[in-house]
């Protein structure tokens, strides 16, 4: 699993542009909107496309974002269980 | 017309009120000069090139003044850099539009940028033209002062095609 956090982090920076930030900077349990990295709702559609491109998970019920989405650990936790490549 | 200020960028030179300044590229322009606006690194090119432009015109102007101001701009790729990066995006054989690109498929959202930046809350507009013609633009500002009466105008060009191809030319300028 923290390989899967590390991958993650770096794949968010990369995607999102989070410019003078490491994987280190990244505090995996804190929210990633609002507070914590300061996302928006185009950031959250990049993560949407993310999930898909690299873990051929498709998002089909909208509700399950704000859970999933909450921290870098439960889209961990999220894409261990149901990742398809 | 009256200018108040006014800023040229290249890709060799940053020239504030006909002097130099020091700066390598516009995210150099934006770390020197700028540095509290973490959006900046989520903008496209365009963007982030009248982003850093209007922010060395605009910076030291009270919000008060610039509430009433308006934004006119000018160029000839529009946003072509950021329509060809999200074309790749939705290839038959790759497809994954991206929405971080897709918002940025419009020139005239760098004048959204810029105003949401200063809050500026008057007339703004884009306008693609096959070269920077004096006369058309110069048209389009006096009309502008004729109708909407801004405190002042921020306008120019502001066209990126590469990383070795870029212009801002803007100006703060009154009746």
């Amino acid at each position: 699993m923290e390989d899967l956090v590390l991958q993650l982090k770096n794949q968010i920076i990369e995607v999102l542009n989070l410019e003078d930030m490491t994987a280190d900077d990244i505090d995996a349990s804190a929210p990633l909107f609002g507070e914590g990295l300061g996302l928006d709702s185009i950031d959250a559609l990049e993560l949407i496309v993310l999930l898909e491109r690299e873990y051929g998970i498709k998002l089909s019920n909208p509700t399950e974002g704000k859970q999933i989405f909450k921290s870098i650990d439960s889209i961990a936790d999220y894409v261990s269980k149901n990742r398809k490549k | 017309m009256k200018v108040l200020s006014q800023v040229q960028i290249t890709p060799s030179s940053v020239i504030l009120n006909g002097k130099s300044i020091s700066a390598s590229s516009i995210n150099g322009i934006y770390r020197e000069f700028i540095g509290d606006y973490p959006k900046f690194f989520k903008m496209d090119s365009l963007c982030k090139l009248g982003f850093v432009a209007a922010e060395l015109l605009l910076k030291n102007i009270p919000i008060e003044e610039k509430e009433n101001a308006a934004i006119i701009l000018f160029n000839r790729n529009g946003s072509l850099v950021t329509d060809r990066n999200y074309q790749k995006t939705i290839s038959k054989e790759d497809y994954f539009p991206s929405p971080a690109l897709f918002v940025y498929t419009l020139a005239n959202i760098v004048t959204g940028e810029i105003a949401i930046r200063h809050k500026i809350y008057g007339e703004s507009s884009f306008y693609v033209l096959p070269n920077p013609e004096e006369s058309t633009m110069n048209e389009v500002v006096r009309n502008t002062f004729l109708t909407s009466s801004p405190s002042f105008i921020l306008t120019g060009w502001v066209d990126y095609d590469n990383d070795e191809d870029y212009l801002a030319d803007i100006k703060l300028v009154t009746k």
